[in-house]
């Protein structure tokens, strides 16, 4: 039998309000800036740090979000008006944020730095510069060099052209035994347009124009999807995780993926002989190499009471060598400036070389803040497809109309 | 009474409140980037949701994920009750291993279940060594809901089934002695005594279970994330994705309380079944 | 003969039920170098693993005795006293749990953010710490018991906290049980709201921990994930096994009142 009393209430209570307040954050006195980020506090720390010893009496609080909730959090700190001045955001929501006028213009910082920095577009709204860009990741093509063996296939001339990635998948796929040529990726979202795209967009097609005219449904971007589905019967059509398994043990010849296996096959797979290679083109004659990247920008919230300190963080931030301590620290990204071009750190590896290369001709989703629901509509568009519902023409056709529907709901664009 | 005030308090600030709040937002137009640009639109989100084909596809994937487990996982608990009840060698283990599962964090399962049936995985694998032909259970559209059935029927199976064990349990002997000494059968018995005393205990069950299969979400969202082709929408996943990718609160708020009046709908059918026919009372053991 | 049937039949569902989770052991085990336990160490040294488990372990016993105490408090007033609304307590016990989370999921979160509380136990404890099916399990259970007790201590002279805490306390041993029990599964498994309420490492729980595990930005390796699964569950698991009879006993005594 336990003995209970009002003072057990009482203590329990004073507990409770003791360990709860462990949790919380102290404040400092000075100018404080909030930057909101996704990275493990291991990789900023130290920058954060030097930030603040260049400029005394400025204090930065930094919080780490992740990539699964970061964007509720944002969202109901801009609602509650909580918001940080800083804030690390993809390329893929920025849009959407100018949009909504709640990002700070920084298009003075972009005259200044154009020409040192890539991925510029998704910062872009009514030819204003909301954000800047950070770190970026490219997505190029793996291959597994044993399997290219084994088929005939010579590891050192990768597929350039789309009939080689065709033919190549053929051979691999030939060999049997549970191995697969290509891989693709079905059945969860957020993806299959990143893996898709690149063949569109090799071939100059888009969904917008440079008028923002709706071209989902051209000739361009219906020949990429005829032929994507053409690696329909050599390819293990699964979700990223089978894909990435089945090439770390050696039964998917190539895939199309991110720079975070490099740092991961380091560690699981260290045996595995694979290259890296740019995303293969139509022909030689026609289209490019063009991958798909994913860039985090930098942006400054509206209403910051230290507005300039905070351009002044971000501008630091950007800057190449904190974006180069960033990409190094974190493994699976890049700087977005021109300057990780000519680093040896990233150019003498076999593999990042070619992921450098790959974001030169690297594209971020159009930059239209209606993107988010236009991208389950290209989901849904090239999943039809896969899944032989009904003809790519019909699905392309279909995703147009959907498409125009949600941009004159922005009406802007 | 004081005696009230940490349970008024607590469910006040932290339920009371967003309830409402939430309520108010079925009725406007609220995008959290912008929340001075809010609009009332009065019955416009409830409209809206009526034509929604979205919205329909989500209503029939999670009426069909509601009616095709409760059944099911009732009905199974219930045979595992009654087999469980009798004298029986390590019925302490058998009862343990079987409620194991549902101890299991819902991450752990979806967790577990992506890779069963992942190529590669159990499932796959053991289709293979029989010689079956195997398959993507979660990436064909026709089956990624039905796998995701029978993972939540393997998870809660074992606790319905302890809770109506325990019902078993409480069923008097003379009850049976009375049927026995009728000469009712086995499926007699079962159907005239056994299961009118357990009418409480599996209303029980079916409303909990009902209720909450109605709100299933965190094992679509690690699992399939709706997809593909959305097969495995639910009207919790659709929520989830208005609110915070298509920032539209308002709308979310109305799907949520569609939710809500379905599951208390179908709570409220069960429940009237259950008591719609009152036990067979006995007077008593005859002479 | 038939009895041994019907024990074969329930041994072979078992078998069935318990396979997925054999196999999630199998995997974790299966390291390229035979069998041993390398990938339970790389997960556990992943550093964060201990923080969350050490959060979940104090959020469920805040939020736990809470319960037992605050619950009791209100059943208590409910069961005892006359007040007007009892049956609004059952309504509102009902719609908390028919309202799917996910509505109040902003809400909540807004005014956890403007009170000042996201990221610290007070997000994982405060929203959870009288949970409306905790009071109706007690009233129940009270309703059933005679008053007997409280009124000889009442012609005692004893005051109505002693009444409650030295005399009415110990007699709920069983369904508080059933309290403690339901409570932590739910709390120790409780996913959708940490996720959303924390933001750093250091206060992130378990179940977060492992979907975070899974859902990065790199592949894992099965082996990896599955014994980060197993190593969640492995404190649930461990307690029930403690704890067996006392659960199923209580499921039992808390379910048929």
């Amino acid at each position: 039998m336990r003995r209970r009393s009002p003072w057990f209430v009482l203590v329990m209570a004073g507990l409770y309000v003791i360990t709860a307040s462990c949790g919380k954050k102290s404040t400092t006195e000075g100018t404080t800036i909030h930057f909101w980020q996704f990275w493990d506090m291991a990789v900023v720390t130290p920058i954060i740090a030097e930030f603040e010893k260049q400029n005394p009496g400025v204090h930065v609080e930094v919080e780490q979000l992740t990539w699964a909730t970061g964007l509720e959090k944002i969202q109901a700190a801009l609602a509650s008006g909580t918001q940080p001045d800083v804030c690390e955001l993809g390329s893929t929501w920025l849009p959407r944020f100018s949009y909504e006028g709640v990002l700070e213009d920084l298009t003075p910082v972009y005259q200044a730095e154009r020409d040192s920095f890539l991925m510029w577009d998704s910062a872009f709204y009514k030819d204003h510069v909301y954000g800047l860009p950070w770190v970026q990741g490219s997505r190029v093509l793996f291959i597994n060099r044993e399997l290219f063996k084994k088929a005939g296939l010579d590891p050192d001339h990768p597929p350039d052209t789309w009939n080689d990635l065709l033919d190549a998948s053929k051979k691999i796929s030939a060999l049997g035994n549970g191995v697969y040529g290509f891989g693709q990726n079905i059945g969860e979202k957020y993806v299959l347009f990143k893996k898709f795209m690149p063949f569109a967009w090799g071939n100059g097609g888009d969904v917008f124009d440079a008028n923002w005219n709706v071209t989902v449904n051209s000739q361009p971007v219906l020949d990429a999807l005829e032929f994507y589905l053409k690696l329909a019967p050599y390819s293990l059509q699964e979700k990223q995780e089978v894909l990435d398994q089945y090439f770390k043990t050696g039964k998917l010849g190539m895939q199309i993926s991110g720079a975070w296996n490099v740092k991961n096959y380091k560690i699981e797979a260290p045996k595995l002989d694979y290259g890296c290679a740019l995303v293969p083109r139509p022909a030689v004659d026609h289209g490019e190499h063009v991958g798909f990247a994913g860039a985090e920008m930098l942006v400054v919230f509206k209403g910051s009471a230290q507005r300039d300190a905070a351009v002044k963080l971000a501008r630091f931030l950007q800057a190449y060598p904190q974006a180069r301590a960033v990409s190094i620290a974190a493994g699976s990204v890049f700087p977005a400036s021109r300057e990780a071009m000519s680093d040896t750190t990233f150019t003498n590896d076999p593999h990042i070389k070619v992921f450098v290369e790959q974001s030169l001709t690297s594209r971020t989703p159009p930059a239209h803040p209606g993107w988010i629901e236009m991208e389950d509509v290209m989901d849904h568009a090239v999943e039809e497809a896969m899944y032989g519902r009904r003809a790519p023409r019909w699905c392309l056709d279909d995703a147009a109309k959907d498409i125009t529907t949600i941009a004159a709901k922005f009406n802007q664009k | 009474m004081w005696l009230l005030l940490p349970w008024a308090l607590v469910y006040g600030a932290f339920f009371v409140f967003p309830f409402l709040f939430s309520f108010v937002l079925g009725f406007l137009n609220y995008n959290p980037l912008n929340v001075s640009h809010t609009t009332f639109v009065g019955l416009g989100n409830i409209t809206r949701l009526v034509g929604d084909a979205d919205f329909h596809g989500a209503l029939r994937n999670t009426l069909f994920f509601v009616i095709g487990t409760v059944p099911v996982t009732t009905t199974l608990a219930l045979a595992l009750a009654w087999l469980l009840h009798a004298p029986l060698p390590i019925k302490d283990v058998l009862k343990a291993a079987m409620f194991l599962p549902s101890i299991l964090s819902v991450v752990v399962i979806a967790l577990l279940f992506k890779l069963f049936y992942a190529p590669g995985g159990a499932l796959n694998e053991a289709l293979r060594a029989a010689g079956l032909p195997t398959h993507g259970w979660l990436t064909d559209p026709s089956t990624a809901l039905p796998a995701i059935m029978a993972m939540d029927v393997w998870a809660a199976v074992g606790y319905y089934a302890l809770v109506l064990y325990a019902a078993f349990t409480s069923i008097p002997e003379s009850l049976y002695e009375a049927a026995s000494l009728e000469g009712a059968g086995h499926w007699a018995t079962f159907r005239h005594v056994t299961f009118p005393m357990l009418k409480p205990a599996i209303g029980f069950v079916l409303v909990i279970n009902t209720i909450r299969s109605f709100q299933v979400f965190v094992e679509v969202l690690l699992m399939t994330q709706g997809g593909p082709l959305g097969s495995t929408n639910t009207l919790v996943t659709m929520l989830y994705d208005t609110a915070f990718r298509r920032l539209d609160y308002g709308y979310a708020s109305v799907i949520a309380y569609a939710v809500f009046i379905l599951s208390g709908l179908f709570s409220v059918l069960a429940l009237r079944r259950m008591r719609s026919q009152t036990p067979v009372q006995t007077r008593g053991v005859p002479a | 003969m038939t009895r041994f049937l019907r024990w074969l039949v329930l041994v072979a569902a078992i078998l069935l039920m318990a396979y997925p989770l054999a196999w999630m052991i199998a995997v974790s085990l299966r390291t390229p170098d035979g069998l041993n336990l390398r990938y339970y160490a790389d997960v556990w040294s992943s550093g964060p693993f201990t923080r969350y488990f050490v959060n979940s372990l104090v959020v469920a016993a805040i939020v736990v005795t809470g319960n037992i105490v605050f619950c009791t408090m209100a059943a208590y007033a409910f069961a005892r006293y006359r007040i007007r609304g009892a049956k609004l307590l059952f309504f509102l016990v009902l719609s908390t749990i028919m309202l799917p989370k996910q509505v109040i999921l902003v809400p909540l979160y807004i005014e956890m953010q403007r009170m000042g509380l996201i990221d610290s136990y007070w997000a994982l404890t405060l929203p959870f710490l009288v949970d409306p099916f905790n009071i109706f399990l007690i009233r129940q259970y009270l309703l059933g018991i005679p008053t007997d007790c409280e009124e000889a201590a009442r012609i005692d002279g004893a005051g109505e906290m002693f009444i409650l805490f030295r005399v009415v306390f110990p007699m709920l041993t069983p369904v508080l049980a059933v309290v403690a029990i339901h409570t932590t599964l739910t709390n120790w498994n409780s996913f959708l709201f940490p996720f959303i309420l924390t933001n750093s490492t250091s206060m992130r729980t378990l179940p977060v921990g492992l979907a975070l595990l899974s859902q990065g930005a790199y592949s894992i390796d099965w082996g990896h994930l599955m014994a980060g699964a197993v190593l969640s569950a492995l404190p649930v698991v461990l307690a029930f096994l403690i704890f067996q009879r006392r659960i199923i006993g209580g499921l039992t005594t808390g379910m048929t009142r």
